[in-house]
Parts: structure tokens; C-alpha cells; sequence
């Protein structure tokens, strides 16, 4: 620390690396789509359920529930189809960009949000994937700094490769290792 | 390296080294304490019907007796048991401890990983001179080690040794620093009982008090009822009769319900007086020390550099009786810890004046300005949203409710929007952001007030927020996480909330400074 020379010019705003404008890239394609998958996947199971339920032999429904339920059909299908094509727009909203001492990354279609981490801050990182991130070659990288588990940075749905690529650059950043 | 560090080792700390160790055996009566107050907490919610059932369990006092006899055979058995079953070794780099009957644990904490050592000293340690040692890391709270007890000589050494360890091993400081800083300690602040007294009365432990017993109103109520009932008064024909004038009844109720906020507020103070009593911060070197307690004497300590954000904290009655309470916080290593104020790392200077915790705040961070900075207030639009908010929330559930005919439910609904509009307001007014460069100061608060503030260069994680109505009016809101939790500004300008971002993120980035 003591090596490099110290100085504190005050910065003037505009000359500062901008959090917003950077170029934020998509997550993988098969992402959006497993996501869909997973989403109608459920709808599907619920409205499967609900058929069986008014359709078993054993026992019958109490009337006012029998009446309701071709009305819930239809409200948990709409349902559904919103959430799902919200759910496709959400995932191709979602980006994430790296710099050279940050990674950010971008979420939300009605409400926005970017959350930056400085690399020198990162304690460790970690690559997750569960069985359908795994059938697909997907991995989701989570990022810890001291900010404690509720804070984790997190980018989803990262092609297996990329998110490799992304841990080797992090773990050999200069920034991790004066990090203590 | 290593040479020097096992020539610096004390001798009284020599036996303690590199063997397993049982505990000296007044840790028999920790564990047996320990044992009551857990069992206790679980069932505290028999008392109520322990006591509606008092009757029925003084007819059979002899098999109580025997009861109780059995439980307390029990205790000192499980007791022994665990004592018997608890080892621990200190060798040259690490700490380990075996523990547990059934179910084994075994922790091995190497020095390095130790970030903060507290002693804490139960009343009946006091007679032999025993503490038990704290030894906190960063990571999850189940790496965390308590060495149940060591004499305080003992335990002083094996402290001063870790710590020695850890300053060699990351070679920031020079060993002559670190010897300086045990030699002279300066008392920064003491509380005298006075003080403490403020605090009871203006901490809002009354409310928890209040609250923890409302489920039991009823039954306390009966009961008060019976007993007055028990001395010949008949409350019902009191009550019915027309003897007694209606500011009568008034005056009494008026009486009752002040004699009940008084003993609850001789109850806070008492609290107050127990937890903080003999309150000394001290500072030797970087080292903040802040010791306190009546009966368990808590001893914490923290570097300034692990020192994350300053916060004056005012409730309503503190900003009547101009107090603070100053908060020094470092590292929330564990969620579950927050509970009591007096334990964790956080430091807690309670109720000292403005000037006084201007003055130590000064003394930590000597560029900071929190007394002095001017608050830029936040957008208007936050009273927008939430009245809006609240409007379609009660406002919207009442018209419903008045489809169906409850007209006075739905009343009171509007009544509620209608009170809630001050309050919008009041928390409006209360949010204030200011940056001076170095530091970001937070305002906050409803009806009290919470000033934060907090080094830019410590900042782990940023975050920038925008909803669809907040895009509209070119608003936005930011947080910034810190290594003690996560702070955030709403209703802030974009480019201002750009800005502050942007700048953060340089200044952690370019100084490349250390966050602890």
C-alpha cells in the first residue's frame, strides 16, 4: 500500500466510469427457456391436480367447490401465461457486465435494479448448479463479500464455460490478492 | 519468526499449552445455570397457568417437592456430565475445543481466523476470578468457541498472545506497536448510574415489556380482579353503582394505568442499571474496550479499523431529554447475535449527550462530520408513494368492505388512512442523505431519529433501484452494503444517486483501501 504514491484530487463527476452505461450482456438463451419450462411445467402440475381432484372416484366435492373450480381453472391458466410471459421478458431484462475492477449485474422490468461488486471486496465465490442447471449446462456464480449471506451477488442462468471463465478471472484479479 | 514468538509466551500461560485441558470446575456451575436458563426460556409460558393452577399444586406438595428434588438431581448430573465431556488445547496457532454428550462437537479455530476476543464474567465467576473467553470469527456463528472458564490472569495472556500472533503473521504493524497498545489504557467514557437511569426511562424496553405480556392481559386482569375481590371489595357493584361520579372512575383508571407505566419503567431502569452498570469504554492503541455489567461483567473489544459505520441513535424521549446513544458497529458476523444490545461486537455508549458523542466519534474517525453536515432532503415523491400506498391499501379494503355492509369497520379503515398521512410525512422529513467526499452521512427515522454515517472506502457491495414511477420522475434510490449490514437512501435524484454510486465505487476501488 505504502508502494504507490497517494493523492485525492477531488473527481469530477463526469469523468467518472459510469455503473449505468455499461454494457450489460444477456444470460444464456437456455436460461429464458428453462425458466419457461419450469414455470408452465408448474402451472400445468397445479391445474393437473386440481382435474384429478374434481374427477377421482373416492370421493365427492362439496357443490359450491364443484362450481368453482372450471372458473379456477381458467384464472390459474391465465394466470400462468401472464407470469410466464413476464417471467420471459424478467430473464431477458436480466444482464450482467464486468469491468476491470467490477462486476454488475441487472435485473427487473418494472422494478429495475443494478447491484455492483467491486472485486477487491470479494471473500469468495462459488459455482452453483442444481440438476436441471446441470442437464442444461447452465451454472449460477454467487459472489460473497463481508456484506453477509442476505447481501450475496448473485448472476444466474451463465452458460457452465462462461462461468468458469468468469470465476478463474475473478480468483486471479490483482484486487483478490491485496485483499488480504 | 517462530522462535520469537514462543520466547514471548508467558509463563503463567505455560500448563495451558498443547494438551487437552478439562475446565477448571466452577464451569460445573455454568453449565448448570446455563441448563436452567435455557429449559426456562422454553417454558416460560407455562407461568401464567402455573399461576391460574396454584391451588391445585399446593394440595400435592409432596410430590412437587419431589419433582423439583428429581430436576435439580437431574441438572447437577447433566452438569457433571457435560463438564466431564468438555476438553480444550491451545497450541502455538489454534484454538480447539471438544464438547457436547450425545451429540460431539469439536471446533479447531486457527488464530488467524479469530477476528474479535470477548470475556465475559457471570456473577459467580467473580469470586474465583474466572471468565469465559469469546473467541468470534468472521464466518458463520457455529465456528464461534467459547472457552467456559479460565482464570482472568490466564485468559488475559492467552489473548494478548493470540492477538500477538495475529499482528505477526499479518505483518501490517510493527511489534513494537502492538506492545504499546496493552500498556496504556485512556477511559474514553463511564456511565454513572444517572445515566443509565435516562436510558432505562428513555429506551423503549417498557414496549417489549408491554408487548411480551399482552397474550396474558386477560389473565392478569382475572386475577387482579379476584385478589381485590379477595379483600372484601365487591368490583362489580362498584362499578354499577351510581355513588361515584364519572371523573371518579376516570381519576382511578388515570392512577392505575400511571402506577402500571411507572412500574414498567422502574423495571427498564433496573434492566437498564443491571446490563450497563460500571459502563467504561477505554481505548489502548487501535484497541476499543468497552466493559460493563452488574452481575455478568461483558468485556468486548474492537479495533478501530474493524469499524464500520458510527450510528447516533434518538428516540422520541431522547431528543426530550437531548441524549444519544452512540453505536459503534463492526462486523455482523451473526444475524442471530443482534438480540441484547450489550452482546456481539457492537460497542453501545448508552444516553451520553450530543457533545460527549461528538467527541467520541471524533476520537474514531477524527475527519468525520456528523455533527455539522448539512442533510440534503430527499424527494417528495416518497410521501407520494406511500400515501398512494396506503390510500389503495385501506382506502381500497374499506370501500370493499362497505359492499358488504360493514360500515364502521370500513369507517375506521379511512380514520387509519387518515392518521397515516402525518406520519408519511413525518418519515418523509426524517430521511436525509449528505457526502462529504470521504464519508456518507444517513438520516432516518418516524418519530425518533437515527443519524448514520459510515467511510466510503468501506463499502463491499452497491446497489442502484428504480421502480417504473420512479423512472417517470427521473428518481431513484441506492444502497450501499457494508460489512455490518445494509444501508440505503430512497427517493433520491438519478443523477445524484449515479453520482454517489459511481463515486463510491472509484473511491473502493482506486484507494484499494482496507475495509477492517
Amino acid at each position: 500500500m505504502s508502494t504507490h504514491s497517494f493523492s485525492n484530487e477531488t473527481i469530477e463527476n463526469h469523468d467518472l466510469a459510469k455503473a449505468r452505461e455499461q454494457h450489460f450482456l444477456p444470460l444464456s438463451p437456455a436460461y429464458v427457456k428453462v425458466n419457461l419450462l419450469c414455470r408452465l411445467l408448474i402451472c400445468l402440475i397445479i391445474l393437473v391436480a386440481l382435474v384429478a381432484v374434481n374427477w377421482q372416484p373416492w370421493f365427492e366435492l362439496p357443490s359450491p367447490m364443484q362450481n368453482a373450480i372450471p372458473g379456477l381453472l381458467i384464472a390459474i391458466a391465465s394466470l400462468g401465461f401472464l407470469l410466464s410471459v413476464y417471467g420471459i421478458i424478467g430473464d431477458k431484462v436480466k444482464g450482467y457486465a464486468l469491468r476491470e475492477h467490477d462486476l454488475s449485474y441487472k435485473s427487473g422490468v418494472i422494478f429495475k435494479s443494478i447491484i455492483s461488486q467491486p472485486i477487491l471486496r470479494i471473500q469468495h465465490v462459488e459455482l452453483k448448479h442444481g440438476p436441471i442447471d446441470r442437464h442444461v449446462g447452465l451454472a449460477s456464480l454467487e459472489v460473497f463479500s463481508a456484506g453477509g449471506a442476505m447481501h450475496t451477488f448473485a448472476i444466474p442462468g451463465l452458460p457452465e464455460e462462461k462461468a468458469r471463465e468468469l470465476r478463474q478471472y475473478i480468483l486471479e484479479h490483482g484486487d483478490i490478492a491485496a485483499n488480504e | 519468526m517462530n522462535n520469537e514468538q514462543t520466547s514471548s509466551i508467558d509463563t503463567t500461560t505455560e500448563e495451558y499449552r498443547d494438551k487437552w485441558l478439562k475446565l477448571s470446575p466452577v464451569a460445573i456451575i455454568y453449565f448448570a445455570i446455563q441448563f436452567i436458563k435455557n429449559t426456562a426460556s422454553n417454558f416460560v409460558y407455562l407461568i401464567p397457568a402455573l399461576v391460574v393452577g396454584y391451588q391445585k399444586l399446593a394440595d400435592n406438595i409432596v410430590s412437587i417437592l419431589i419433582g423439583v428434588a428429581g430436576i435439580l438431581v437431574f441438572i447437577a448430573v447433566s452438569a457433571l456430565v457435560k463438564f466431564y465431556f468438555y476438553q480444550y488445547r491451545i497450541t502455538g496457532q489454534r484454538a480447539q475445543i471438544h464438547s457436547g454428550v450425545f451429540q460431539k462437537k469439536h471446533i479447531d479455530l486457527p488464530f488467524e481466523r479469530i477476528q474479535n476476543i470477548r470475556f465475559e464474567q457471570p456473577i459467580y465467576y467473580r469470586f474465583t476470578d474466572h471468565v469465559c473467553m469469546l473467541l468470534d470469527t468472521a464466518g458463520s456463528s457455529k465456528a464461534e468457541a467459547k472457552i467456559i472458564a479460565l482464570p482472568k490472569s490466564v485468559a488475559e495472556t492467552l489473548k494478548q498472545e493470540i492477538l500477538l500472533f495475529k499482528s505477526h503473521t499479518s505483518d501490517t504493524e510493527s511489534q513494537t506497536d502492538t506492545e504499546q497498545q496493552h500498556d496504556q489504557e485512556t477511559v474514553l467514557n463511564t456511565r454513572s448510574v444517572r445515566d443509565l437511569v435516562i436510558h432505562g426511562l428513555a429506551s423503549n424496553r417498557i414496549w417489549i415489556v408491554l408487548g411480551a405480556l399482552a397474550p396474558f392481559f386477560n389473565a392478569i386482569s382475572e386475577q387482579v380482579i379476584e385478589g381485590i375481590e379477595s379483600f372484601g371489595v365487591d368490583v362489580e357493584a362498584l362499578m354499577s353503582s351510581t355513588q361515584y361520579a364519572m371523573w371518579q372512575y376516570i381519576l382511578v383508571i388515570a392512577s392505575a394505568t400511571f402506577i402500571i407505566v411507572a412500574l414498567l419503567a422502574l423495571i427498564s431502569v433496573i434492566g437498564s442499571v443491571i446490563t450497563f452498570y460500571d459502563f467504561r469504554l477505554t481505548r489502548s492503541g487501535d484497541r476499543y474496550i468497552r466493559r460493563n455489567g452488574l452481575f455478568t461483567r461483558h468485556e468486548v473489544a474492537m479495533r478501530l479499523r474493524r469499524l464500520q459505520m458510527i450510528v447516533y441513535q434518538q428516540n422520541w424521549l431522547d431528543r426530550l431529554l437531548q441524549r444519544v446513544n452512540l453505536k459503534f458497529e463492526q462486523l455482523n458476523s451473526s444475524v442471530e447475535r443482534h438480540s441484547a444490545s450489550t452482546a456481539g461486537g457492537k460497542i453501545m455508549v448508552p444516553s451520553v449527550t450530543l457533545s460527549e458523542a461528538e467527541e467520541l466519534a471524533r476520537d474514531a474517525w477524527p475527519e468525520h462530520q456528523m455533527g455539522s453536515i448539512k442533510f440534503h432532503p430527499i424527494s417528495k415523491r416518497l410521501m407520494v408513494r406511500n400515501a398512494l400506498v396506503s390510500f389503495w391499501l385501506l382506502v381500497g379494503s374499506a370501500i370493499v368492505i362497505s359492499y358488504f355492509g360493514h360500515y364502521q369497520l370500513s369507517a375506521a379503515l379511512v380514520a387509519l388512512f387518515l392518521a397515516s398521512l402525518p406520519f408519511i410525512a413525518l418519515r418523509w422529513k426524517r430521511w436525509g442523505y449528505a457526502n462529504d467526499g470521504q464519508f456518507i452521512y444517513i438520516r432516518k427515522g418516524l418519530i425518533g431519529v437515527n443519524y448514520r454515517c459510515f467511510p466510503i472506502h468501506k463499502v463491499q457491495q452497491t446497489s442502484f433501484y428504480q421502480s417504473w414511477f420512479m423512472r417517470r420522475f427521473k428518481l431513484c434510490s441506492v444502497g450501499f452494503v457494508l460489512a455490518c449490514g445494509g444501508q440505503s437512501v430512497p427517493f433520491i435524484k438519478e443523477t445524484t444517486g449515479d453520482a454517489l454510486i459511481d463515486n463510491t465505487l472509484y473511491r473502493v476501488e482506486a484507494l484499494r483501501k482496507s475495509w477492517m
